[in-house]
């Protein structure tokens, strides 16, 4: 019977738990007795507009050569930032592995040898 | 016994030829102190001929500005896989690059360049900044470049 009784117990609290939020999710509620529930889900949306956030930075763009080609005065064309470490880049072109990741090119002039080494003074 | 010692033999008979085709080469580049940000930097070499062969070292990890490095994008078309694993920060002004490479013994005394495109944001690219011969005679002697490059020299 203790069983019987435990069982029933443990049921009913673990379909509380999961149907009261998502019930209160689903119902603007009129009275306030679910608000804390529903408020979880119901505010947050207005808390968040969605935001388009553009990650431009065209600062760093002003390269120039003395025909100024390839220059990124405009704001249009750039998919990949300075400030950004994601890896894509223009024409879907991506930034190479950086040395010491990945063996040196099979290019015929690197030995099997050493990887490279650098430093900078 | 005796197939160990032939196991031996023959291994270090397979790996002797990988060692001597080869050598550590030191590329020391020293900049102008030219009063820009980081410089890139491709080095790479050409043929004979003046075909590209292949690339050496790229300082600039960043591809959307290869394109100011022109020689080296023209012959390469930009591609990354050329300087994957071979691929550095750019060099601020003043600075030096060391960069030492297990490079094959085949690239010097046969008519090879090594070459070396440079640039600068907002400042003019330098495509060919450095030209030099990989002969085992140029070794260990600097030489200037056009703009930003105050010296380069290979050591081997």
């Amino acid at each position: 019977m203790k069983k019987i009784l435990t069982l029933l117990a443990a049921s009913t609290a673990l379909t509380a738990a999961i149907g009261v939020p998502a019930w209160s999710a689903m119902h603007a509620p009129a009275d306030g007795v679910l608000r804390p529930v529903a408020a979880l889900f119901h505010d947050a949306t207005q808390a968040m507009p969605l935001v388009l956030a553009s990650d431009d930075d065209d600062d760093d763009d002003r390269w120039r050569d003395g025909s100024r080609r390839g220059h990124d005065d405009d704001d249009d064309d750039d998919d990949c930032d300075d400030d950004d470490d994601d890896d894509e880049c223009r024409g879907g072109a991506r930034n190479p592995a950086p040395a010491g990741t990945v063996a040196p090119p099979p290019n015929g002039l690197f030995g099997n040898g050493a990887p490279p080494q650098v430093q900078v003074n | 016994m005796k197939s160990l010692l032939a196991t031996l033999a023959l291994t270090t008979a397979l790996t002797l030829p990988g060692l001597a085709m080869a050598r550590p080469v030191t590329l020391t580049t020293t900049l102008n102190s030219y009063g820009g940000d980081g410089a890139y930097l491709a080095l790479y070499v050409t043929d004979a001929s003046g075909a590209y062969v292949g690339s050496l070292w790229m300082a600039g990890g960043k591809s959307k500005y290869y394109e100011h490095l022109s020689d080296w994008y023209r012959a390469t078309g930009g591609d990354t896989a050329q300087v994957n694993g071979i691929t550095g920060a750019s060099v601020g002004a003043g600075r030096t690059l060391e960069i030492t490479l297990d490079l094959a013994d085949a690239l010097f005394d046969a008519g090879y360049t090594l070459h070396i495109d440079a640039a600068v944001e907002d400042m003019r690219d330098s495509p060919n900044e450095v030209a030099v011969p990989l002969t085992s005679d140029s070794a260990g002697t600097p030489v200037a470049g056009r703009r930003y490059v105050a010296s380069f020299a290979y050591d081997m």
